[in-house]
């Protein structure tokens, strides 16, 4: 079946733990005719919610991984993204925010604006997703939506607006009026299915019509037509919804409605807000690169006759393999269509389109633009671009950072060491950004990533997911060294003492180069080092950059020129020159003025303004440069600048300063300077371990 | 060219000794034009001269995004760096940056009890030292004079110097006899040094129209390059 785009609507729901947010979706999927059945999160039938595909969340009751969802509701296809509730999960996050048209932020009626619910709507605000508010837990003892309604204004700066009043709080919560239509909806039937609607019960009568006019104030202003209608007392409910969705879409408003999930009261009706108010892929604007113009960035069309352009955002592993969950954006994809993956630069053929429900799949022969859906055995990466061959546009940047911390694990039995090696080839895939490698020293299983945090979380899940209960070591920084000033080399490797000689000598210097992390000329004359030992001399240069002098860590920024040299018609061979090269190296790199670089990262504080001088102090406790702070009423952003080993523990500090109500984002910035007496510390740390280690060789020996 | 002497050859200079050796510690002054003739630009100017001689600066912004300023000071640290061949530009550069923070307000959403707040915690939380304090996008048409008077206490208390850009609107005339701005006029007291800027003769000039407590000295022999956006030397 092919939906027009105008028809479709991609939405997360977004909240914090417990508000009720799987229980919410649950009863989505059945009143969309998803699932036939209702299994609650905590139940006691061992099924669990629907949508919650992760072990984890089963277990929990949360949920942390994005799965992708379809339901049709009155004639539109919904694709629901559940977004992981939890803030430290940055990149799935990120990712399922990317692919959201809009969003639902389901609160609490008893708790109502929590800290984390400020969290997740700074997220999509930061991503301009539009959203509309529901208020959940109306049966609940202390319900009060008219509080929470206030806390979205005073505590989330939105323009709220009460779309429905209750009939009935706590245990007499029966239903909702609508403040549009001026009707009492009430859900009959044992699961809430029938929705029957009445006149308004006389005892809310005139509250309904104050909170009527109050609605039509507010949202006139996003409509001449309204307003103009207002005046002349002609109002249909028509203009209403499209003033609603107006203000809606440019996100200056945000409609609110209530109900209780769990006692099936307002949901249907939250589905035809949904339909309403949220846009359809084609009225959101997106951006692609141009990986043939210098990743300049385009425009893409939600048109399904354009050529195709379309992001993995999502990989799983299910158990009929790897399963890839994709967005189109632009242009649409048949079965048997083939597309090329601009990162790898390979073409592939897509075998399996499928439509997915969070625990089954159905097979589908083509999906158009705007469409979220999955393709089958697909060997990619999480954040890939899949285009029509032809293009060359990716959805996000190509250049990925280096990883920035490395931390030592240890399985701590055969089973887990299995399992270990299983959950992080999953991981390596799905995250471009998280790398491990076996240290050819001490054997042990690294693995890096870009902070403290986001190794964490791979480990906890390493844990949760794939059973692999891993000891992991000190996090540690992965430093650089580079030179400040030109030096130069004239070096001679001369052994000649029987049999086989060896000889090669290099002249020339090396110097800092600005960008980039090594460049090799050669300038020789006269074939002073013959032609085939010029890649030799390379080969030995780039070789003596995989360890410091200093402190044991790559060398970066160098420039090497060659210049002149001397061999032996016997005795000069490829090793000679290398070896020849390295040791020419190390004679000039003392006398090029070496230095320690460490990664520096651009952090982000965003919290209540009230805890910007705790925000500043412990900026400036940890070496860290304040470069901007913004603030808009009550809330406010600080950005710095702090060196990467410095922040270890601070979502902890950051947490007990401003009592969880600031989060923070992390990101690799550029490679800085050390100062002088932190270089010592480390080069007196680095002679340790060095005799250490050579203590522990030499006792070896012995035995 | 090394630093020092990009210092000691720098236009602004000029001004300084235009306006009694500098605004000085307590003081305010304002720089007012029409909308788009170059107030961003020679408030970045002046703050950049700070940041040169390690004086710690803060820019509070009121209207543009902090990676618009960021580009500004970015665009006039380059063209100084290229007009004077400025030695060992990068490393200058990443050493002065250490000293500038940037603050964002909206006008309309943060009272000035709040934002002097705010800043009193950067310099006093953030440890940063502050000495000047450019203050660019401010509303004087929604402003009063209590309103200045209270950014004044909190400069003589912290002693800080205080550069403010002032947008003119409305029809012309717009500047008295004296060559005060009206919209300015109420403010005058709060003012320390006035510099009006405008076009004459197909340049944009400086002119000193309040100076301290001493006689203004009128038109500037400085101009605004409008090439590279720099306060430079009319020759």
């Amino acid at each position: 079946m092919r939906t027009e785009t105008a028809k479709m609507r991609n939405i997360g729901i977004s909240a914090h733990i417990d508000s009720g947010k799987t229980t919410l979706t649950e009863r989505i999927l059945f009143y969309c005719k998803k699932i036939r059945k209702i299994h609650e999160v905590h139940g006691k039938d061992g099924v669990g919610a629907t949508m919650d595909s992760m072990e984890l969340e089963k277990e929990r009751g949360i949920t942390i991984a994005s799965a992708a969802t379809n339901v049709q509701w009155s004639g539109h296809s919904i694709n629901i993204i559940d977004t992981p509730g939890h803030v430290d999960f940055t990149i799935e996050v990120e990712r399922a925010l990317r692919v959201l048209d809009g969003a639902i932020l389901v609160l609490c009626s008893v708790g109502g604006v929590q800290s984390q619910s400020i969290t997740v709507d700074r997220q999509l605000k930061r991503y301009n997703v539009p959203r509309i508010a529901f208020i959940n837990k109306c049966d609940r003892v202390g319900a009060n939506p008219y509080n929470v309604k206030e806390q979205l204004i005073d505590k989330l700066g939105h323009n709220a607006v009460l779309m429905q009043i209750p009939i009935g709080l706590e245990d007499k919560h029966e239903g909702v009026v609508d403040l549009v239509a001026m009707k009492a909806i009430y859900f009959d039937g044992h699961e809430g299915e029938t929705v029957r609607i009445e006149d308004i019960p006389e005892v809310l009568k005139a509250d309904a019509e104050a909170k009527h006019e109050r609605m039509l104030d507010a949202v006139s202003m996003f409509s001449d037509e309204l307003m103009e209608a207002v005046l002349e007392e002609r109002v249909t409910e028509e203009l209403i919804h499209d003033a609603v969705r107006k203000g809606t879409l440019s996100q200056e408003l945000t409609p609110v409605f209530m109900g209780s999930a769990y006692k099936n009261k307002g949901v249907q009706t939250l589905l035809d807000a949904v339909v309403r108010y949220l846009p359809n892929p084609g009225e959101v604007d997106s951006l692609a690169l141009d990986l043939d113009k210098d990743e300049q960035e385009v425009k893409i069309k939600s048109d399904s006759e354009a050529g195709c352009v379309a992001l993995a955002f999502k990989l799983e592993d299910g158990p009929y393999g790897q399963l890839t969950y994709i967005r189109i954006y632009q242009g649409s994809i048949k079965k048997g269509d083939e597309l090329h993956n601009s990162r790898t630069g390979k073409n592939f053929r897509v075998g399996r389109l499928v439509r997915m429900h969070a625990g089954s799949m159905q097979d589908i022969e083509w999906a158009g633009s705007g469409d979220i859906v999955a393709l089958f055995g697909i060997a990619c990466a999480s954040g890939d671009t899949f285009v029509q061959p032809g293009l060359n546009y990716s959805m996000t940047s190509i250049y990925v950072p280096e990883p920035v911390v490395s931390l030592a694990i240890t399985p701590v039995n055969k089973k887990s060491a299995d399992n270990m090696t299983k959950a992080l080839k999953r991981f390596v895939r799905e995250d471009p950004t998280f790398q491990t490698y076996v240290d050819p020293e001490s054997k042990q299983m690294i693995i890096q990533g870009m902070g403290e945090l986001h190794l964490d979380v791979y480990v906890e899940r390493m844990n949760r997911e794939y059973q692999a209960q891993v000891e992991t070591g000190k996090p540690e920084v992965a430093y650089r060294e580079t030179i400040t000033r030109r030096a130069d080399f004239d070096y001679t490797h001369k052994k000649q003492t029987g049999g086989a000689g060896q000889f090669g000598r290099v002249v020339g210097h090396i110097k800092p180069l600005a960008e980039g992390n090594y460049e090799f000329v050669d300038e020789v004359k006269g074939g002073h080092i013959p032609r085939e030992f010029i890649p030799s001399c390379n080969k030995g240069f780039q070789s003596a950059l995989a360890k410091g002098c200093l402190i044991g860590f790559p060398i970066v920024g160098i420039k090497v020129t060659v210049n002149d040299g001397q061999s032996h018609p016997v005795d000069s061979s490829d090793l000679a020159f290398q070896t020849a090269a390295r040791e020419a190296f190390k004679q000039a790199y003392m006398k090029a003025g070496p230095c320690i670089l460490e990664p520096i990262m651009k952090v982000s504080i965003e919290g209540p303004s009230e805890f910007t001088g705790n925000v500043f102090a412990s900026i400036n406790k940890r070496r860290g440069v304040i470069v901007s702070a913004v603030e808009d009423g009550t809330f406010g952003r600080v950005d710095a600048e702090v060196p990467l080993s410095e922040m270890f523990g601070y979502a902890m500090t950051l947490r007990s300063l401003t009592q969880g109500k600031a989060e923070f984002t992390m990101e690799f910035r550029k490679y800085g300077r050390i100062p002088e007496n932190i270089v010592e510390e480390l080069k007196a740390e680095y002679e340790k371990t060095r005799k250490d280690s050579a203590s522990k060789k030499h006792r070896s020996f012995k035995v | 060219m090394i630093k020092a002497e990009l210092i000691k050859r720098s236009p602004l200079r000029i001004l300084e000794k235009a306006i009694q050796g500098g605004l000085g510690k307590g003081n305010i002054g304002v720089l007012a034009s029409r909308k788009g003739v170059g107030k961003t630009a020679c408030l970045v100017h002046i703050a950049t001269d700070k940041l040169l001689q390690e004086k710690p600066v803060i820019h509070v912004s009121y209207s543009s995004h902090v990676d618009y300023i960021i580009n500004w000071y970015e665009n006039i640290f380059k063209e100084i760096a290229k007009k004077r061949g400025l030695e060992s530009a990068i490393e200058v550069h990443d050493e002065i940056i250490k000293n500038r923070v940037i603050m964002n307000f909206r006008q309309d959403g943060v009272l000035t009890k709040h934002i002097l707040k705010s800043l009193e915690v950067m310099i006093r939380d953030g440890q940063f030292a502050a000495e000047t304090l450019i203050v660019d996008g401010y509303d004087f048409s929604q402003s009063s004079p209590e309103d200045l008077r209270n950014f004044r206490e909190f400069a003589e208390r912290m002693g800080l110097e205080v550069w403010y850009s002032a947008s003119l609107k409305g029809d012309e005339p717009l500047f008295d006899e004296q060559g005060v701005p009206y919209m300015l006029e109420k403010f005058l007291e709060e003012i320390d040094v006035l510099i009006s800027i405008g076009f004459k003769d197909e340049y944009v000039r400086l002119t000193v129209v309040k100076n301290h407590d001493q006689p203004a000295p009128g038109e500037l022999p400085l101009k605004l390059d409008l090439k590279t956006l720099l306060i430079a030397e009319d020759k």
